[in-house]
């Protein structure tokens, strides 16, 4: 619900996004401050991971086009597809009670889940086909929007030719955002790095046991788990790549290979420095 | 429009295809049984993603093509947008895209398309066939599935050519409909189901997954070349003990299940004669006339269909049609409810991903 006033839906051409004001930021933390969310958090379509100076994104052309929304259902049951309006607040405040409500390491649990179970808590948009359609039209339309409702997260995908791909695609686009984007509190006093952060890092890591296997890569769905507990950390140290090179048993210099070997992570940990005035890594 | 034959084609008559990866087995005819075997055997093509990869190319030439394709895609803007809703220059690209998947055999070598070296590429398709096809989607507006002879539909990638539909993502939301009513009634999930004008097996297909061991599903086409494409589609997926193919129009080839189906599906033609001349150029120009027009109205065959319906669905069946819009969805419901003395019960209408009133649904009584 709060995260509703945050998106500017324009329903007939195009979406932008915008950076909030202070004021919207207080209230918005306020409210959400158990997800811990980055104070310049605003969203990115998942193509468009790098910012423009005005601090508006220009949505890339497939944005621009009328979208059908439905909500995934518990048993798959996409009988009754229906058509929503753009009024995000409508969409939010029905998912707010579910999913906002309980555990502390909130962000992290999306990522737990399966992915049926994170569908059930996104909404489904793909192309509103203008004219009749059917048999009418030969069109690969089958773009898929997924926008996560308890964070209004947003992910697309539109290469693949079937919108079966294409929800997979986007789906995993999501638990990359999510990663990047929803942050969890991390005691550094009493820090000791989950498992799946450990499974990410380099061999060479003084912490590192051999029982975590070879190291996971980008590529791999896992990622995205370790991804999010390394920002969690990078975070908690205000963005410092040396302060968290020691938690981690790496020096400052292979975890800087790290972040790099990762374009989105490369960027979240750059956003994050240029807030606090540090020079980005390259 | 009724032929004076009806024969069966059973899929399992059929050489299995993939599972021997020999060349020469795919152009083996359709049926290897002489009885069920018409005078015109019909080699269905094999989608280009299926051909063995034989050819050998220059990085270079491949990627001139590519520049050359992709000039020729961004020179269309939104020139065909604007004749008649075609596509724009951006599906275009992404098309083109896909034209390269299914032609490349090494996916990694589309990456380096940027720093291009002596390295050769294997492809399914030489690159002189890759101009002609590229000219013939851009200059004849030839429908992109047809160049690569496939569509992915649901979870399926289906093979087509011409003279066989190309299944619509529309027509998905079908098979959402018949899973939904087997999860409330499993009995259905035994009996025997029917996909009538089946084209390239798509809803026949689906729902014979669905059904598993138990059920069956009779697929039936007017035409020829629709049943040898649905029949090398129903043995790529190996469903040749589910599927069953008959040749003939609608009911014709049904007779001996007359009251007896469990489920009776149909995306019948249902475009108004007079709407014909003004399709994309994509469907109207290249896709089979005889599977897009639906007579004056559009309803023609719908309405034989629920007549058909009537007497060949058991008590309990469930049908599903797809149509026009919702104009020809009331018009269905109206005659169902007011013309077919009490025969259906439960009817509704449910719209397709776009929003727009999409398909009849009911049950017999």
């Amino acid at each position: 619900m709060i995260m509703a006033n945050q998106i500017i839906w324009k329903s007939n051409s195009l979406i932008s996004f915008r950076k909030f004001s202070n004021a919207e930021i207080c209230s918005f933390h306020r409210s959400l401050h158990h997800l811990h969310l980055p104070p310049l958090f605003y969203y990115l379509p998942s193509y468009h991971l790098s910012s423009s100076p005005s601090g508006f994104l220009k949505a890339p052309p497939v944005l621009t086009r009328d979208w059908a929304w439905s909500q995934q259902r518990p048993n798959h049951c996409r009988g009754l597809f229906r058509c929503l309006k753009y009024s995000s607040t409508s969409i939010c405040a029905s998912s707010s009670n579910s999913s906002c409500s309980s555990s502390k390491d909130l962000g992290k649990g999306y990522l737990e889940l399966t992915d049926e179970e994170l569908m059930r808590q996104c909404e489904m948009g793909t192309f509103k086909a203008s004219g009749p359609g059917g048999q009418h039209r030969n069109k690969r339309e089958s773009a898929v929007r997924l926008k996560h409702l308890p964070t209004g997260i947003i992910a697309q995908a539109v290469e693949d030719r079937s919108q079966h791909k294409n929800r997979a695609s986007a789906l995993s686009r999501l638990r990359t955002l999510i990663a990047l984007k929803v942050r969890n509190d991390v005691d550094v006093d009493s820090y000791s790095p989950p498992r799946v952060l450990l499974q990410i890092l380099p061999p060479k890591s003084s912490i590192r046991g051999s029982d975590c296997g070879s190291q996971i890569g980008p590529n791999n769905p896992k990622f995205a788990l370790g991804m999010q507990a390394l920002l969690d950390l990078i975070f908690a140290v205000q963005g410092s790549i040396s302060e968290a090179a020691k938690f981690l048993g790496l020096s400052t210099g292979a975890l800087s290979r790290l972040i790099l070997s990762d374009d989105s992570l490369r960027m979240a940990v750059n956003e994050l420095r240029a807030s606090k005035d540090m020079k980005p890594l390259k | 429009m009724k032929l004076s034959f009806s024969s069966a084609y059973f899929a399992s008559n059929f050489p299995v295809f993939l599972k021997s990866s020999v060349v020469t087995s795919l152009y083996r005819p359709v049926s290897s049984s002489s009885q069920s075997c018409l005078p015109t055997c019909l080699k269905p093509q094999v989608p280009l993603f299926l051909k063995p990869p034989i050819y050998s190319t220059a990085l270079s030439d491949l990627k001139s093509w590519h520049d050359w394709a992709k000039s020729l895609a961004t020179s269309i803007g939104s020139t065909f947008v604007e004749s008649d809703n075609g596509p724009d220059s951006s599906l275009l690209c992404r098309e083109l895209k896909w034209l390269m998947e299914d032609a490349v055999e090494d996916q990694s070598v589309l990456t380096q398309m940027g720093n291009v070296n002596n390295q050769t590429v294997i492809m399914r398709a030489d690159v002189e066939e890759l101009y002609s096809l590229w000219k013939q989607r851009i200059e004849d507006r030839r429908p992109f599935q047809y160049l690569v002879g496939c569509e992915h539909w649901k979870d399926l990638v289906l093979s087509v050519q011409d003279g066989v539909l190309i299944p619509r993502p529309e027509t998905e939301h079908i098979i959402d409909l018949v899973a939904d009513v087997l999860s409330k009634n499993e009995g259905l999930r035994q009996g025997v189901w029917a996909d009538l004008g089946t084209g390239s097996g798509a809803i026949a297909i689906a729902i014979g997954r669905m059904l598993g061991k138990c059920g069956r599903v009779i697929a039936t086409d007017f035409s020829p070349v629709a049943v040898a494409v649905a029949a090398y589609n129903v043995q790529r997926y190996c469903l040749q003990d589910v599927v069953q193919l008959k040749q003939g129009s609608w009911f014709e080839p049904l007779k001996n299940v007359e009251g007896k189906l469990a489920g009776l599906v149909s995306n019948p033609p249902y475009i108004p004669s007079k709407d014909i001349t003004g399709l994309q150029a994509e469907v109207g120009r290249h896709e089979p006339r005889v599977a897009l027009d639906g007579g004056i109205n559009g309803m023609d065959d719908l309405f034989h269909l629920c007549n058909g319906a009537a007497s060949m669905l058991k008590p309990g069946g469930f049908f599903a049609f797809e149509t026009n819009g919702e104009q020809q969805c009331k018009h269905l419901v109206d005659y169902l409810e007011n013309h077919t003395s009490g025969s259906f019960c439960g009817l509704k209408i449910e719209p397709d991903f776009a929003g727009i009133q999409r398909f009849v649904t009911g049950f017999r009584q």
